[in-house]
This record gives structure tokens, sequence and C-alpha cells, in this order.
């Protein structure tokens, strides 16, 4: 029996020699120690216990040396060696407990640590060589919205085309709601590595380097997405520009932050350690806490700054952001574990609902308290009108949103008297409806205060009249006609109709007085009618210079009031003519119906004019 | 005495609603406003009067600078702010407050709540770079535990140690510098056997603040413009707000002197608090104490005076030495020594572990009481400005 031992012995011996030779390759080198393995556990059937399982660890001990020289050497190997190590505790701890246990006990967690560093490099190398990385650029989104900023210089906001951030990204998302963040074939690797270390109680540095490094990563997206980090500070004295560009990177990165990358990070944190019970939890916990942190802070900040009210579509879209994202963060982040984050979240939302609301309220006394110091040249369409009106059409676009967000309380009584009136149209009757109502009332109110200015009160009319009327084409032609209802239409119409009338009562009257006799009696002095004509083309004179001057910028409505004026001025100038034919004298007849016609024509173009005294009569 | 503060503040909430509601005249109004003033001051005083005594009492109370301590403090700033508004604007007619000098002392103090937003940012951040470091004094203590104690197990505690201090050390010395995206990451390969391996990054990137922010500076802007109201200021409103001021001033240098946030190289130990006022005393005593510590881990490059982190650098460093000198067995009387500091350590991560995340909430819910303090004020100060504007 000894012989043979001491034969076996003999022949590991020279085996190790020839294995821990340099010139020996690295498989000639495995093969030799696995044949001293084999012989050692062919001593082990015939040998004491501890002897055997003192030489084994020995061997492995020469293993893990070996390996720990060769550089090219990949986890697999390590893996096996784990397993065998794991092998022999046991083994040990069934010993009886006696200095000698006690030493290959320490024996074998000394080669375990050796093994477990080697694993827990590799585990970094795997993480850092085999991530995996996205085009966040097909995600760009395109807002052709203008920004709607008040300014006096107002040329035209006519027609701008105002458009939602587009809803391109969101499209994209759902493609790429499946990502691998690291390349899918390293997983199994990951997932022996996590269960060997695991399994021998090494499980804190396992997750410490797999949080560090995913967290690492998670960052490298912010830069990719060009957030950046900013004092709460800093951003309250930013400039609106700057803010709104940034404004639009935070939407899409809120977006693809939880939709796609972390949907995609807790997939692999479970891919990896969802055999470890809630541990995957904790770990993407970690890993994702502090960037989404940062995100929501950044949307305080944006919260915490002045209502103004460009701002409210920039909250209105990163409401729309919060919501769209709802359902994903609350499946990655669950309260037990994540209260603080779900909680933020919860605060940011209210916090930007808040703020919605106080903007909008702030855009409505912005309208009320508009200061009117000059009167607006010409009578046209203010620019605060055309302000309110693209505005509030731009608005309409969130409708869903804004329903839920502005109620009733932010109306006032007088409208809701109104809604009795209304068709039973739920658009119309949505309190989204209500405040818009309640918006162009106070805008009206408001342009009234401006019309004031005018000396002349025909001007305050047309003025009026033609804010009136841009309101109603507005409605009319957009997506306002749903919230404003008919019977407003109806209403408004009407108005600008009766300023109409106003004006011509005004403006003519006096003028036409001029055309008409104060008795039927048939002797009118030939100096009365003189007079007449003489005063009559004076006035008309007059009221030519100045409404020339005047500006009705709706082609259509322009020539239906010159259509109207004409139908009062014409026929009773032709009457008054004819009747006093065969007194008048040419001199005292500056122009002829004809030229009358024309020069009605030229009314309210824009640009004064006066008339000379044309003789081009035949 | 400390049983009736919490009783006080809350019937004086009560009282201050009910007289304001009762007097009409403006008159009769301002006697009861200067109690109210008065009440304000006593009790700041008092509350960090029992901050300061807790600590030099009971030694099984909350140490200064401890998670426990921290968040009695930020308690004490909550009940200050709560009485602070109700003092300064509740029944009050808006007018009041926008004339000056009040038109520029409360700017002033909104602008002191907005650096102190930032600063709670940081140091939010600040522990999660704490828990992190924890983490590592985790695995430490997971190494030593188990018995026998062999050379793998101590090889294992003092990479992590290792990594925990070297941490600790860059903690402070980084906090400012925005690392880019390129980083140098010292994984040794086979070779580097003493070296820190894997682990990835010291800081992570997500836990920085903005480039070039630096919470010693803020706090510095905070303090330089602090000046107590003199004459007949002293007994109006600016009274208030200069005890808040140097409320946040106060409680936003302990923060930062305690938690390792962005850029605290410059941190004057040395603030502007009236030491002639009786409320200040107890603050003024906390401050100093906590500076002379400042000064003397200043020098050394230390991580912050969190009172735990201080027990983690200095359990961790025994732990280290032990480290260094041991060889399977070891003398057993050396090892029962060893024990108990990793009992100690095991100890100080338990109470991080407990205590960390609700600091952090605490901090996040002082972070959302100041937002919306600063919006009241504002609304109300934007209220004064539409009153006296001319109606269009």
């Amino acid at each position: 029996m000894e012989e043979d031992q001491h034969m076996v012995s003999a022949a590991q011996h020279i085996l190790k020699a020839l294995a821990s030779s340099k010139t020996v390759s690295h498989e000639m080198r495995k093969t030799l120690l696995d044949l001293e393995i084999q012989l050692s556990t062919i001593n082990e059937r015939k040998g004491s216990g501890i002897k055997q399982l003192e030489r084994k660890l020995k061997c492995l001990e020469d293993k893990v040396m070996s390996l720990e020289k060769n550089d090219s050497v990949i986890s697999s190997e390590y893996l096996k060696l784990v397993g065998e190590i794991q092998t022999l505790q046991q083994k040990f701890d069934s010993l009886n407990e006696n200095w000698k246990q006690k030493e290959l006990v320490q024996k074998s967690n000394e080669i375990l640590q050796v093994v477990m560093l080697r694993l827990e490099e590799e585990l970094v190398q795997i993480l850092v060589n085999h991530k995996q990385y996205f085009e966040v650029d097909y995600m760009s989104f395109n807002s052709n919205r203008v920004d709607l900023v008040y300014d006096e210089s107002f040329g035209s906001v006519e027609d701008e085309r105002i458009n939602k951030v587009s809803r391109s990204i969101d499209d994209s998302l759902s493609e790429a709601s499946n990502i691998d963040l690291v390349n899918p074939s390293v997983v199994e690797d990951l997932k022996s590595i996590a269960k060997a270390m695991f399994g021998s109680n090494y499980q804190h540095e396992f997750c410490h380097v797999f949080i560090s490094s995913r967290r690492d990563a998670l960052d490298e997206y912010f830069v990719i997405l060009e957030i950046e980090r900013l004092s709460i500070e800093n951003m309250l004295k930013m400039e609106w520009q700057s803010l709104n560009r940034m404004i639009k990177k935070w939407i899409r990165a809120m977006k693809f932050i939880v939709q796609a990358y972390l949907v995609g990070e807790k997939r692999l944190c479970k891919q990896i350690l969802g055999d470890f019970g809630s541990v995957y939890q904790y770990c993407f916990s970690e890993i994702s806490r502090s960037s989404v942190l940062h995100l929501l802070n950044f949307g305080e900040a944006i919260a915490m700054g002045t209502h103004t009210p460009e701002k409210l579509f920039c909250l209105l879209d990163m409401y729309e952001a919060l919501e769209h994202v709802a359902v994903d963060k609350d499946f990655l982040f669950i309260e037990e574990i994540d209260s603080f984050v779900t909680r933020e979240f919860h605060n940011l939302q209210r916090f930007i609902v808040e703020t919605i609301k106080s903007t909008f309220l702030s855009f409505r006394n912005a309208i009320a308290t508009n200061p009117s110091k000059k009167c607006f040249p010409c009578g046209g369409v203010h620019p605060l009108t055309k302000y309110v009106m693209n505005y509030i059409n731009a608005l309409v676009e969130y409708g869903d949103s804004l329903n839920l967000l502005v109620d009733e309380t932010l109306t006032d009584q007088s409208d809701s008297n109104d809604e009795n009136n209304y068709e039973n149209s739920t658009v119309s009757c949505s309190p989204l409806a209500c405040n818009l109502r309640l918006i162009t009332t106070t805008l009206e109110s408001n342009l009234c205060n401006k019309s004031k200015l005018y000396n002349d009160v025909a001007l305050q009319h047309i003025f009026m009249m033609n804010n009136i009327h841009y309101m109603v084409q507005k409605v009319k032609s957009s997506n306002l006609c749903n919230f404003f209802g008919d019977l407003w239409l109806r209403r408004h119409v009407g108005m600008f109709q009766h300023y109409a009338r106003s004006y011509e009562k005004v403006s003519w009257s006096s003028v036409l007085s001029f055309l008409r006799d104060e008795s039927l009696s048939t002797c009118v002095t030939e100096r009365k009618i003189k007079k007449k004509c003489k005063d009559f083309s004076a006035a008309f004179g007059e009221v030519y210079k100045t409404q020339t001057g005047w500006s009705v910028p709706d082609k259509e409505l322009r020539e239906d009031l010159q259509i109207s004026v004409s139908q009062k001025v014409i026929p009773a100038y032709r009457s008054y003519t004819g009747r006093h034919s065969s007194k008048i004298d040419e001199k005292w007849i500056k122009y002829t119906v004809d030229d009358l016609q024309c020069y009605i024509l030229d009314l309210f173009q824009g640009s004064s004019k006066s008339l000379h005294h044309s003789h081009h009569r035949k | 005495m400390p049983a009736t503060t919490e009783n006080n503040q809350g019937s004086f909430l009560g009282r201050i609603s009910i007289r304001r509601n009762q007097v009409m005249s403006m008159d009769g109004s301002h006697d009861q406003e200067l109690e109210d003033l008065e009440l304000f001051q006593k009790h700041v005083g008092d509350r960090f009067s029992e901050l300061l005594s807790s600590t030099t009492d009971d030694p099984s109370n909350d140490a200064l600078l401890s998670i426990g301590w921290l968040r009695r403090l930020l308690d004490e700033l909550l009940c200050c702010e709560a009485e602070f508004k109700a003092v300064v604007m509740m029944g009050r007619d808006p007018s009041q407050i926008a004339k000056p000098p009040l038109d520029r002392l409360l700017p002033e103090l909104l602008d002191r709540v907005v650096k102190s937003l930032d600063i709670c940012n940081a140091v939010t951040l600040g522990i999660d770079a704490v828990r992190n470091l924890q983490r590592l004094a985790e695995i430490a203590v997971a190494a030593l535990e188990p018995r026998p104690m062999g050379d793998g197990q101590v090889r294992r505690a003092k990479k992590a140690l290792n990594s925990l201090v070297a941490a600790m050390m860059h903690e402070d010395r980084d906090c400012g510098s925005s690392k880019g995206t390129e980083r140098s990451r010292s994984f040794g390969r086979r070779g580097n056997a003493n070296k820190d391996r894997g682990g990835g990054t010291f800081r992570s990137l997500s836990w920085t603040m903005a480039r070039n922010w630096s919470a010693a500076k803020q706090i510095h802007a905070m303090s330089s413009n602090l000046a107590a109201p003199r004459g007949a200021e002293a007994t109006g409103l600016p009274s208030p707000i200069y005890i808040m001021s140097t409320v946040l001033v106060f409680v936003m240098w302990t923060l930062a002197a305690a938690i390792p946030c962005q850029e605290r190289n410059g941190l004057g130990t040395h603030l502007p608090f009236p030491r002639q006022l009786s409320w200040a005393q107890p603050m003024i005593s906390l401050q100093e104490k906590m500076a002379e510590e400042w000064k003397k881990k200043e020098k050394k490059g230390s991580v912050g005076l969190l009172e735990e982190m201080q027990k983690i650098e200095k359990v961790g460093q025994l732990l280290i030495d032990f480290a260094e000198s041991f060889q399977f067995p070891g003398e057993s009387e050396r090892l029962e020594e060893i024990r108990g500091h990793v009992e100690e350590l095991a100890d100080i991560c338990r109470k991080m572990d407990e205590g960390l995340e609700p600091l952090q909430l605490q901090i996040r819910e002082v972070f959302h009481r100041l937002v919306r303090t600063r919006s009241e004020f504002l609304h109300v100060l934007d209220q004064a400005v539409k009153l006296s504007a001319p109606t269009v």
C-alpha cells in the first residue's frame, strides 16, 4: 500500500515539476495537472481523509498559481476551480475542528480570495468592454412651434405653423424598448460569475463592482443626451432661449432614459441576478437613483422660475412627458425599495401642475393688465389680439391635458351662467373651453380700453370691429371652433357687425345729412343747394382724408364695409343731385357718382390720401 | 424644558392666528407683533440651545454631527421656518412686506434660499457617495467576521478598506473637478497585488453638481451680506428675517461640513454671527465646536465631519494596520481586539443603513419646503407690486 502511495506521490512530483517548467505549453500544463489530479483521486480512495484533502488543496493552489501567471486565462477556468474549492470547503466543514482543519480552511479561503479577485477583475472587464451604445439621434424631435413671446412690434403672427413636439420620438421609442445594454453573448458569463461569487459569500464585491460599472454607463448617456448639470441658481437666471433648448433635451432624455434605457437596465439586472431574490431590484435602484434625481431636479428648477406665458407650452410638454413615462416609471421603481424616487416623481408632477395652473392664470392677468398707453395706429388688428388668439390656438393642441389641469375654479361665475345657453356639446362645455372663453372676454375688455384711446369715436368702432372680426376668423378657421361653439360665433359675428353699423352711423350720418332737404317743399333756394353741395363735398373730403388712413386689414371685411357705405352714400347722393339737377351748377359738384364709388374703394386701405380737385369731367 | 418646546411651538402658532383675527386696529396689533417677534427669537434660542446641550449631557444621545443629530438639526430648521412664515406672513397686508427695508431684505433672503436649495442637492448627492463608502466598509466586515481569521479574508478586507480610505481622500480632493467621460480606470491586471483593483471609479459622475459650483463659495456668498438690523429695524420685521437668514446659513454650513459635497475647499470656519444677541449664543457655540474639528481635519484631508464617517475612518485605519501585519494564525488577544473593532464597524454600518435614507428624505423635505416658501413670498411681493401700481 505505502509503496503504491510513494510511487504515486513521486509521479505527482514529476508531473508538477514538468508543469511548472517554462517551456511547457499551456495545454500541456493543463494535461499534466489534470493527470496529477487523477492520480490523487486514485490515492484518495485508498488513503486517509485529511491527507487527501490536503493534497487536493495543494493541487488547487498550484493550479491557481499557474493560472495567475498566464495573462490570457479567462473566467471559465477560474469558475471551474471555484466549484472545486467549494466542494473541498464543504468537506472541511465536516471534519473535526482542530488546528489542522483550521489551517486547511484558512488555506482554502486564501485560494478562494485570489480566485474571487480574478473574477472581480474579469467582471469589470466584461462589463466595460461589452457595453452597447444606441443612437439617440433618430430620436430627435422636430418642433416647428414658434416661440410665442409677446412683443409690441409684432409684425404678423398670422398663420404661424404651430406644432407640438412631434410624435416621432414616441414611435421610435417603442422600437427601442428592448435594447440590450450589454452584449447578450456575455450575459451567461456574467451569470456564472455572479453564481460563483454569491455562492462564496462574495456578493458584496459583485454588487459593488456591478453597480459602479452600470452607474458609469448610465452617466455616459447623460453626456450623449447633452444633459448638463446646472445649479438652480444659474437656471433661474438663464434667458429664455437657452432654457427652452434645455427643456427640449430634457424631455427627450426623460423619455429615453425611463422608457428605453432603464427598462433595459432592469432587465439586465434581473437576467444576471434574478436567481438571488430581490438583490437585482436593490442593485437597479442604486444604479439609477442619482441620475433620475438629476432629471427630476432639473424639472423642479424649471417649475420654480417665473411664470411667463411663453413657458406654458414647455411646461405642458414636460407634464405630458411625465405622464407618458408614468407607466414605465411605476414598473421600474417599486414603492418599497425606491420610495425616494417615486415620491420625487410625484412631487415634480404636482409642482408642474401647480405651475401650469398659475402660469395659465398669469397669462390671463397679463392680458387684462396689458397697458394701453398710446393708440394703435390706423385702428387695425392689435398685436395683442393676434398674440392671444395664436396662443390659445396653440394651447388647444394640449386640449386633453389642459382639460384635466384647468378646472372650473379658474373661471368666474359669469361664464357658468352662459353654459346653460350652450348647446350640449361636451367640448364647448369643457373646463378648457370655459377658460378660453374667459380669456377672450378678458381680451375684449382690454381692447375696449384700448379703443377709448382714440379721439374719434368712429375709429373706436373700426378698431373694435377689426379685432373682433379677427377673433372670429381665427376661431372659425381652426380647432378653436369646437371649443367656442356656434353660439359664441354667432354672438361675435353680431358684435363686429354692430360695430360696423355704429361706425357708419357716427361717421356718415352727418355727411349724409347734407343730402337731405329740411322740408318737402319743392322750392329750395339755390343758395341752400349750393351750400349743401359744398358742405357735402367738404365733409366727404374730410372723411376721405381721415378714413383712407384707417385700416381694415381683412380684405373681405373691408370690401363689405365699403359696399355698405356705398349703399348708403351713393343712392342718397344720386337722388339728391338728381332731384335738384336743374338748379345745380356744375361748379358746385366736385364728384360724380362714379367718382364717389371709386373714392369709397380707397377707404380703409391704411394710407391717408387727400382729394385734389380734379376737373376731368366731361 | 426640552419637552415644552414642541408644545410651545404648536400653541404659539395657534395663538398667533387667533390674535391676528381678533385684533382690528393697527395700534393694538403692534404690541402683539412685538411679542410675537420676541417669542420667535426665544424659540430659536431654545431650540439650538437644546441641540447644543444634548451633545454634552448624555453620551447615549446622538453625538454632535452624527446622523441622528443632523436629523434633529433639520427638524429644528423646519420648525423655525414654519414659525418664521407665521410671524412674517400670516394675516399681514402684502404692502407691509413690500416696503423698505424689506424690499431689499426679503429678496436677499430668497437669494439665500435658492443657494440653500443647491446645497441641499449637493448634500443629497453627497449622501449617495457616503452610502457607497458604507458598502465598502460592509465588505470589510463581511470579510473579517467569519472565523477563523485567515490570510485570504484579511487580504479581502484590506482591499476593501484601502478602497474605502482612498475614496475618502478622493472625496475631498476631487469634489470640485467634474470629470469628463474620459476616466483613468485603475484596474491593474496581474502583478499589482496590493493596488486597489476593480470597483470602478471613486467618484461617479452622477454625484457631481454643476461645473465650477462650490458649496464653500455659496455659503460664503450667503453669509457675506448678513447684517444684524439696527435701531428701529431691530424691533420690526427685519429682525425675524435676519434670524431666519442666520439659521439658514448655519444649517447649510453644518451640512456642507458634515457631508462630502462638491467643493468644500475653502469652507470658511468663521461665520459672521452676532455675538451680542442672546438667541444666537447656542448656534455660535455649536459652530465654534464644529469649526475646531474642521480645522483639525482639513489638514489631514479628511472626508467630512459626519460622526459616523469619522469613526469609519478611524476604525478602518486600525484594521488596515492590523491587516498589514497579520499572518495566520495570529495572536488570540490581538484577534479578540480586532473582532471588537469589526463589531464596531458593523455597528456603524447598521446605523448608516438605518439613518442615511431618512436623512436624505429629510433634506429633500427641507428642499421642498424652501421652494414652497419662496413661491409664497414671491407671490406676496407680486401682489404688493400689483396693488401699488396704477390700474390701466
